[in-house]
């Protein structure tokens, strides 16, 4: 019997210090390979990434897989940031990069949450069905102007579109989502009865 | 990401803003910020990605420039080769069979009963999910599959084939397999993982110095991450292993029969999105490429759900469908006001599957369903109560108490209605009905 001992290097505990950094900052650290760096990336970014992926994905389990694949190929490809300003782009970027390819990859995704009541879980039900439905494109640019608030020209930059043709997709995009919400009478009643029932 | 976009107002103005705006609030409400746990077990994954490949990088750069040339001819030589040729179509995934359980959003398997969850490839691969266990089927292709054990234990037999692609996430680990028989297991709260290797090789890669380990026949591998310790142990033939786990199972876990009749049915793969609970929809004719029930919901096809029942036959389909897709049929048939089998499939739920926690959720839809008749009114108030009743902390709990105090408002009145919205706001201040509790009670 033979018995070899190593020790471990794994922390997600970062120095107070850097988390005091610019992004910028920790974008020099992150291109020159500091291991610290990639920790106190992960913590500053990736519960953002994950929010952004779970609205889109409509899937907090599929978001978790997502999250993992940025960061994995953000920390392998950091030495190709050519602006150390542009650190969150450069995530948000390679997240979108990666929920389009999950897109493309037209899984259906079985939406479930038990945090809403159940009127509230057939609406988004319905929902996301109708998103399942659109070209990843649109779908992704639908969902990064609304669910994530992002400007039509931050959109163009992260999926590397003209301006035109984001507002080309966005215009199509909510043509269909207003042609769906307006001839599905169940729908209607459902948003109605929520709206109604908000304001009351 | 964060900031609001300053649009065009014709652009914005198009479409049904209110009806976006309901829609997106809900999106914003419904999903909920990662926990500490998940970014932890993320980060480790993360971190044990990164481990694996500078170790492979490090092997590349010992390559002697003869070697190098050589890979490089070879891969123009293919790159050319499939440049002269149209792209082929993907191989198939390989098939599988879930035995005892099932295959549940986000990939996770379930147990059906208190027993394993084994998944049987086509090409002879056998996966066992011990009970307790937390794992997940991540994703499955033509040359393997990715299976991650978040909890607990799990046994793999590997079919050994040259194009075998095996992975396995053991907490922070990742185990890459060809052809192999082992068993692993990992404790979140201890941070102790285990290998037990009995044939084949595998390598471990994980948070751990000088990347992956290999391991070969016979050898355990222990990490113990809180005291930052590995420990690799050798079988002698015929010993037993030292220093097993005490929790380990001292007789072999019983796996259901291959001929179990729910959940043992061909499933095409395309893990981690609900593939569930189709015995019946496949044995009745459906080829292995169809897809299940519960992703047709998912993509919002109930005619499709509804029209497979009718050809089925709505009898034998409430006689045979597996709980989920009892309840998928309900989901599919409210959503087109097909009320009657909606009715019928939740009675059936819960006669077939009187213990599950589906059967109890079935009580509180039942309530639901009522509310849509013309004069369902009071019947619905009895579901509701029944719910309440065996249910009082119940999934649905809120929602019943706050239908029920909704529902007496509408037929006996307001001030029927008073200690119901006194109920509700006690136990659920900040809950969907209390807007609706406060206005009863004339305090908003």
């Amino acid at each position: 019997m033979s018995i070899h001992r190593f020790h471990i290097p794994l922390s997600l505990v970062v120095d107070p210090d850097t988390r005091n950094l610019s992004d910028s900052q920790l974008a020099r650290a992150l291109m020159t390979g500091a291991a610290w760096a990639h920790a106190e990336t992960w913590n500053r970014f990736a519960p953002r990434v994950f929010g952004m992926a779970a609205r889109i994905l409509g899937s907090e389990s599929e978001a978790e897989d997502v999250v993992q694949e940025v960061f994995y190929r953000v920390f392998a490809k950091a030495k190709s940031l050519r602006d150390p300003d542009s650190l969150h782009s450069f995530i948000v970027s390679f997240a979108i990069r990666i929920i389009r390819w999950e897109l493309r990859r037209k899984r259906a995704r079985s939406w479930l949450s038990f945090h809403l009541d159940i009127e509230s879980r057939d609406l988004l039900r319905r929902f996301y069905a109708f998103l399942s439905r659109q070209a990843p494109r649109e779908r992704l640019v639908l969902s990064l102007r609304h669910l994530e608030s992002m400007t039509v020209e931050e959109i163009a930059e992260t999926m590397e579109l003209s301006v035109s043709t984001v507002k080309r997709s966005l215009v199509y995009a909510r043509a269909k989502l207003s042609h769906w919400i307006e001839t599905d009478l169940e729908l209607v009643g459902l948003l109605d009865g929520k709206r109604g029932f908000n304001d009351a | 990401m964060e900031s609001a976009g300053s649009m065009t107002p014709d652009l914005d103005e198009r479409t049904n803003p209110p009806a976006l705006a309901t829609l997106t609030a809900l999106v914003h409400q419904s999903m909920q910020p990662a926990t500490p746990e998940q970014l932890r077990r993320g980060w480790a994954t993360v971190a044990a990605r990164l481990s694996g490949r500078k170790a492979r990088r490090r092997a590349l750069v010992g390559w002697s420039t003869v070697g190098a040339a050589a890979a490089a001819l070879v891969v123009l030589g293919v790159l050319s080769f499939s440049r002269t040729r149209m792209r082929p179509t993907p191989p198939a995934a390989l098939a599988y069979q879930i035995r005892g359980g099932s295959v549940v959003d986000g990939g996770y398997l379930r147990e059906s009963g208190n027993g394993a969850v084994k998944l049987v490839f086509a090409e002879g691969t056998e996966f066992v999910l011990m009970p307790g266990a937390r794992g997940r089927l991540r994703t499955v292709d033509s040359t393997g599959a990715r299976i991650a054990i978040e909890q607990g234990s799990a046994s793999f037999q590997v079919t050994p084939r040259s194009d075998a692609k095996w992975l396995v996430d053991v907490g922070p680990f990742l185990v890459t397999v060809k052809g192999t028989v082992f068993t692993v297991s990992w404790d979140a709260a201890k941070e102790r993982f285990e290998l037990k290797l009995q044939h084949g090789q595998v390598a471990v890669t994980g948070p751990l110095a000088g990347g992956a380990i290999p391991l070969r026949a016979g050898q355990r591998l222990v990490v113990n991450l809180s005291k930052e310790e590995i420990l690799i142990t050798e079988q002698k033939p015929g010993e037993a292993w030292l220093g097993a786990a005490p929790d380990e199972p001292a007789e072999p876990v019983a796996v259901p029969r291959s001929d179990a009749r729910v959940d043992d049915r061909p499933v095409t793969a395309d893990a981690g999105q609900g593939a569930s609970g189709r015995a019946l929809v496949t044995a009745a004719g459906k080829g292995n490429g169809r897809r299940a029930w519960s992703e047709e919901l998912a993509s919002g096809e109930w005619d499709r759900i509804l029209a497979d029942a009718d050809r089925i036959g709505v009898k034998r389909t409430l006689a045979e469908a597996s709980s989920e897709d009892l309840f998928v049929l309900a989901d599919a048939a409210r959503y087109r006001r097909r009320t009657g089998l909606a009715r019928a499939a939740l009675l059936a739920e819960r006669r077939r599957f009187p213990e599950s926690a589906r059967a109890l959720d079935a009580v509180f839809m039942l309530g639901r369903l009522e509310e849509l008749k013309e004069h369902g009114i009071d019947r619905a108030i009895t579901w509701y109560e029944a719910y309440l009743a065996q249910a009082p902390s119940g999934t649905y709990a809120s929602e019943a108490l706050g239908r029920r105090m909704m529902a007496t408002s509408k037929i006996d009145g307001a001030a029927q209605a008073k200690p119901f919205a006194e109920e509700y706001l006690r136990r659920f201040p900040s809950g969907t009905y209390a807007g609706a509790a406060r206005a009863l009670l004339g305090s908003r």
